[in-house]
């Protein structure tokens, strides 16, 4: 999987914004220093999935499909935002 | 009249958007703000009569109160303004006449989120105001430069416009 297209990046730059202007949430950084850390976010995760899926157990590893890799990643850093941002993600989070 | 005196307050409710790019409409602990947004220029229109009481002479300086949504660091914000006259016999409002922004240059978002801080812009008598004078219909555009047109506008997330007053140079 290649990194995110400039459109995509430039979603979550404009995105996570929204996002943090809606909860007032204080930002100790200008817009083009937030837009090198999605840039380099999506550059991490794009050089490390190889890493990311070897460390997966199997079966899991070898069973489940690339999209469901993804999702179980998001989730498990979203979780580590709040419950409630998991929740955002899947519906309930026990 | 003398110079310094409040000539026009306007506050949120009182905007005319236009049809696109428009400053949205929020509420921060009950206090009505236009959000603008902090990668693409948003704009507010506020329409107002000048004065009897303005001299013409001195021109006006537009007061910009605002808040940030979540920058207050080291960052910058920029802000724009517009004339139109909207007088007897001079402005078809079927099409907008507005004169060429006039800019803050880069303002230093307030330390403090929550915080208030006031932008100002100067304008000359005559042309650069698009020559409202007194008694003349007017419209004032507002406009965040988020894209950094005219200075760089750096601060992350929206810029909250509280209130407007126009005064007299």
């Amino acid at each position: 999987m290649a990194v995110l297209s400039e459109t995509d990046r430039q979603r979550i730059w404009r995105g996570i914004m929204r996002y943090w202007s809606q909860l007032f949430e204080s930002t100790d950084f200008s817009v083009a220093e937030l837009r090198a850390a999605v840039d380099a976010t999506d550059n991490w995760i794009d050089g490390n999935q190889g890493s990311f899926n070897t460390a997966l157990p199997d079966p899991f590893k070898t069973n489940a499909t690339q999209a469901q890799k993804t999702l179980l990643f998001c989730v498990t850093a979203a979780m580590r935002v709040s419950p409630a941002f998991a929740r955002q993600l899947i519906g309930e989070v026990d | 009249m003398a110079s310094g005196d409040t000539l026009a307050i306007f506050t949120p409710y009182n905007n005319e958007p236009p049809s696109s790019n428009y400053a949205t409409l929020d509420t921060r602990n009950q206090h009505p703000i236009l959000d603008f947004d902090a990668t693409t220029d948003e704009e507010a229109v506020f329409k107002g009569i000048m004065p009897q009481s303005y001299a013409g002479t001195t021109g006006v300086t537009v007061y910009i109160h605002y808040a940030m949504s979540t920058a207050n660091g080291s960052v910058y914000v920029v802000w724009q303004a517009a004339f139109e006259r909207v007088s007897d016999s001079v402005q078809d409002i079927d099409s907008d006449g507005f004169e060429a922004f006039n800019s803050t240059g880069q303002v230093a978002v307030p330390g403090t989120l929550g915080h208030v801080d006031v932008a100002s812009i100067a304008f000359t008598d005559g042309s650069d105001m698009d020559s409202v004078v007194a008694g003349d219909g007017f419209r004032l555009k507002i406009r965040r430069d988020a894209d950094g047109t005219s200075a760089d506008d750096d601060a992350t997330g929206d810029a909250e416009l509280w209130a407007v007053e126009i005064r007299e140079t």
